[in-house]
């Protein structure tokens, strides 16, 4: 059972491509220039590769003049999410039972290398022929391509304190539930927090195949339809939004978790310091006004 | 010189110390942790109110068994320990700890790493937070009681430990190498700021260390252990005087006592 | 602190007694979950076509490998697309990596185009792939190899750009080439990330594989598999997915065992052989010297 605890994003220094940005835009104009021309002078089959022109009217015709995106990125939006949620709850609430019994943790442990090991998305068409072409066999899907990230990296969270910490604790006379929710739940929070990004990307990607398997409605259908239809532009422009959708909700989950796990941040410990510095003077000033009046 | 040194397994104490005064008592301690690995084996002693004891001794002589044994953190495979005359079966309210890491919460600032004991045994009162900063002030922590650990550094977040093990207002004080990840020049400054704490009241100390001068400077007595099994081989008295200062340890008289305990763990280490 | 002496012979023994004993109660424990389901699909207490029993599924395996034997075909074509599509994905992968880790120009140019591809789902361009590629095996490779190529790309580049002044300053003193510095240091520190980075990629490229199968094909064990859903012959998805499993299972022992023979200094069970071996080939070598 190796904790996939590593985050498969890239993270490029921030700083340095803003400052890039205007030689970032110069280079893509360049490139959009070259593919454009290519189609025009028949260089590349446009049917199959059409030009960035087109797909650009097309990313306008989905989105505002049809405005057909909306529906589709909605249905896709409330699979992922669905399966997110439940794929997360579940995950998690393994991962505390095998974190908290080493009795559980041991039985559990086969399957769950077999279910690691298992190309779970896999599992889609056998949803679909269950739950059938709706939101149910897409959620389902989601949720088990989703659950095993937070699974994973919330036991190992949980599981990896130090002996002194519990020593700590122990000697102060705490409680199991004390040194569960004092000590263990904040010390997991950053691998808990990676272990959602990881779910995220699972859920989005389970609720687009299941869509591509078979489903009515979602951007997975969208695209389908588009492909078979040898409507290459508008494919592209549907691929587009799905880069575009994704990108927003990675970006909502890691300033999240950037908010979560703020004393990684120096910026936000500053801030922290002096909020919680002001609620401490008010208490501290009764107290030392309570003592001066005695 | 046969007053100083005394053999361990015959249980010592001072000749004035009436019963009463005795805090920590053990009697043949003894912890293994398999057939095979025997951690701590027959320890025997009494340390009276007050006293600052040092153990001493190479890694793996049991030091961190017997000090957690005390704790009540592991339970002991046979023979006895009792604190204040009663047998010690789990964590007490009147011992507190101190680690080699500094063991805080990343989390929480510094004071409320500080009020962290005082949490766990109930609900927070104002007279704990001005007790926490209080604390923060003697430790020298002035201006940083809202820092996170992160933005303090390593000599900073082990004043904050030993803030907070002033909080829990134990007086049984059980510091397993407290300073020895610091550099030597912050560990000697705070070893002498805990003993001026610790001077004067009625605050008994168990100090873990492996280094002999550092052992021999904060304490009345010195338990000298020996690894494999790990026992305790002597306990050798310090008489000086109180307060001491670093020059002290310059001193024929300090030399003589060091070489002592020297010749004890020279066989061993 | 305990006193730690070398453990005795017999404790090995209680350790083989012990894991015995573990893996009986996990079989006991699996045997019943099976002997459950079994007796409640007997009863009738389940529906054939929603969660068929285990004899049904045995009987699929047995027929899928044995009787008709047609799995060996879907078998082996998937797991020769995933393989080809890996070793490309891989290729691409590291190359592009290395010359960034070598040119800070580069990797900035790419930097957008690697954020862009590092939140957009590889498996969301499958149907333009079918289209580019056809129904046949190359769209499938095309597709794990693009799977596939991300997180070795990732984790090389992160290793390789890791910055380790004080042994680049060792390097330097000694007066070490930038070759000798990249082949003796950076690159062995980088071998176990990118080791890591590979078994995602094994993992994504068999996914890949299979999601393409979904999508459009003529052979392989995700249409076998969906052939079986679709005519609600669930019993044979079942033996499927439990085929898919275990060569997911094969894929992943593989890596598994890559990473323990390759990544050999960070496990200590590993290191006594390796330094046994490592002093039996030092005395062949050079016996000569005295020691």
């Amino acid at each position: 059972m190796t904790a996939e605890t590593s985050e498969v994003t890239y993270v490029p220094d921030r700083e340095n491509t803003w400052r890039f940005v205007p030689k970032h835009f110069a280079i893509f104009l360049v490139l959009m220039s070259v593919w454009e021309l290519a189609n025009r002078m028949g260089l590349a089959d446009p049917l199959m590769f059409p030009r960035p022109t087109r797909i650009a009217e097309g990313m306008l015709q989905i989105f505002f003049l049809k405005a057909t995106v909306w529906e589709h990125l909605a249905a896709t939006f409330a699979k992922a999410m669905g399966g997110f949620i439940i794929g997360t709850a579940i995950g998690m609430g393994l991962a505390i039972g095998a974190a908290l019994h080493t009795g559980f943790r041991d039985y559990l442990k086969p399957y769950i290398i077999l279910v690691e090991a298992m190309p779970r998305i896999a599992v889609g068409p056998i949803f679909v022929g269950w739950l059938g072409f709706g939101y149910g066999s897409a959620i389902a899907l989601a949720a088990l391509v989703c659950f095993f990230g937070p699974f994973v990296n919330t036991m190992t969270g949980l599981m990896q304190i130090d002996e002194e910490s519990e020593e700590l604790f122990r000697s102060c006379r705490a409680s199991k539930k004390q040194i569960f929710f004092k000590l263990m739940v904040p010390n997991a929070m950053p691998l808990i927090s990676a272990g959602l990004k990881l779910a995220a990307a699972g859920a989005f990607a389970g609720a687009l195949v299941a869509e591509f398997i078979q489903a009515d409605v979602g951007l997975g259908v969208m695209m389908r339809r588009y492909v078979i239809t040898l409507n290459m532009d508008y494919a592209f422009s549907t691929l587009l939004s799905i880069t575009v959708f994704a990108f927003v909700l990675f970006r909502s989950i890691e300033i999240m978790n950037y908010r979560i796990i703020y004393w990684h941040s120096e910026e936000l410990m500053q801030r922290k310091s002096k909020r919680r510095a002001s609620e401490f003077a008010g208490i501290i000033n009764k107290q030392v006004s309570g003592t001066g009046g005695q | 010189m046969s007053d100083s040194l005394q053999e361990a397994g015959e249980a010592v104490s001072k000749p004035s110390a009436t019963n009463s005064d005795v805090v920590i008592e053990a009697n043949a301690l003894t912890k293994a942790f398999s057939e095979e690995v025997i951690a701590l084996q027959g320890a025997s002693f009494k340390i009276n109110e007050g006293d600052f004891i040092s153990l001493v001794g190479p890694s793996g002589c049991g030091k961190s068994t017997l000090l957690r044994l005390v704790a009540g953190l592991i339970e002991k495979t046979s023979g006895s320990v009792k604190v204040r005359e009663n047998e010690v079966t789990e964590p007490r309210t009147d011992i507190g700890m101190m680690f080699q890491k500094p063991v805080l919460l990343e989390w929480r600032t510094a004071v409320e790493n500080v009020l962290l004991p005082s949490e766990l045994t109930g609900k927070i009162t104002d007279e704990d937070r001005s007790r926490a900063i209080q604390a923060l002030h003697l430790v020298g922590l002035k201006d940083f009681e809202f820092h996170f650990p992160r933005q303090l550094s390593g000599g900073m977040q082990q004043r904050v430990a030993l803030a907070r093990l002033l909080q829990t207002g134990a007086d049984i004080l059980l510091l397993d190498e407290p300073f020895g990840a610091l550099d030597e020049f912050t560990r000697e400054r705070l070893n002498i700021e805990l003993m001026n704490i610790v001077d004067g009241t009625a605050t008994t100390s168990l100090f873990v260390t492996h280094n002999i001068a550092e052992a021999i400077f904060l304490a009345d007595e010195v338990m000298v252990m020996t690894p494999r099994p790990g026992k305790l081989a002597r306990i050798v008295e310090v008489p000086f005087e109180r307060p001491r200062s670093l020059e002290l340890q310059l001193t024929p008289e300090f030399n003589k006592i060091e070489s002592e305990v020297r010749n004890i763990l020279g066989s061993y280490v | 602190m305990t006193t730690t002496s070398l453990e005795p012979e017999n404790t090995v023994n209680k350790r083989y007694v012990k894991a015995l004993r573990s893996s009986v109660k996990h079989i006991v424990t699996f045997a019943l979950i099976i002997g459950l389901w079994e007796i409640l699909g007997q009863n009738g207490q389940l529906n054939k076509y929603i969660l068929p029993w285990p004899s049904l599924i045995w009987a699929q395996l047995v027929d899928l490998f044995f009787i008709s034997g047609i799995i060996y075909y879907h078998f082996y074509t998937t797991l020769a697309e995933a393989t080809i599509g890996f070793f490309i994905g891989i290729t691409i992968g590291i190359s592009l990596a290395v010359s960034a880790a070598f040119s800070p120009v580069f990797r900035r140019y790419i930097a957008p185009y690697a954020v862009i591809f590092s939140v957009t789902p590889g498996i969301a361009v499958t149907p333009m792939i079918i289209a580019w590629f056809g129904f046949g095996w190359s769209s499938k490779i095309a597709l794990a190899a693009l799977v596939c190529f991300f997180p070795p790309f990732v984790n090389t580049l992160t290793a390789l750009t890791r910055t380790d002044e004080d042994g680049s300053d060792l390097f330097r003193s000694m007066g070490a080439s930038k070759r000798d510095y990249f082949w003796k240091l950076q690159f062995p520190n980088a071998i176990p990330m990118i080791v890591a980075g590979l078994k995602l990629a094994l993992t994504g490229a068999l996914l890949g594989t299979i999601v393409a199968e979904f999508v459009s094909a003529t052979a392989g064990v995700g249409i076998l598999m969906q052939r079986f859903a679709f005519k609600l012959q669930i019993d044979g998805s079942f033996a499927t997915l439990l085929t898919m499993s275990a060569m997911g299972l094969m894929l992943f022992t593989i890596m598994e065992i890559l990473d323990y023979k390759v990544v050999f200094w960070k496990r200590d069970s590993r290191l006594l052989s390796v330094s046994r071996k490592r002093a039996a080939k030092w005395r062949r070598d050079h016996g000569n010297i005295p020691m």
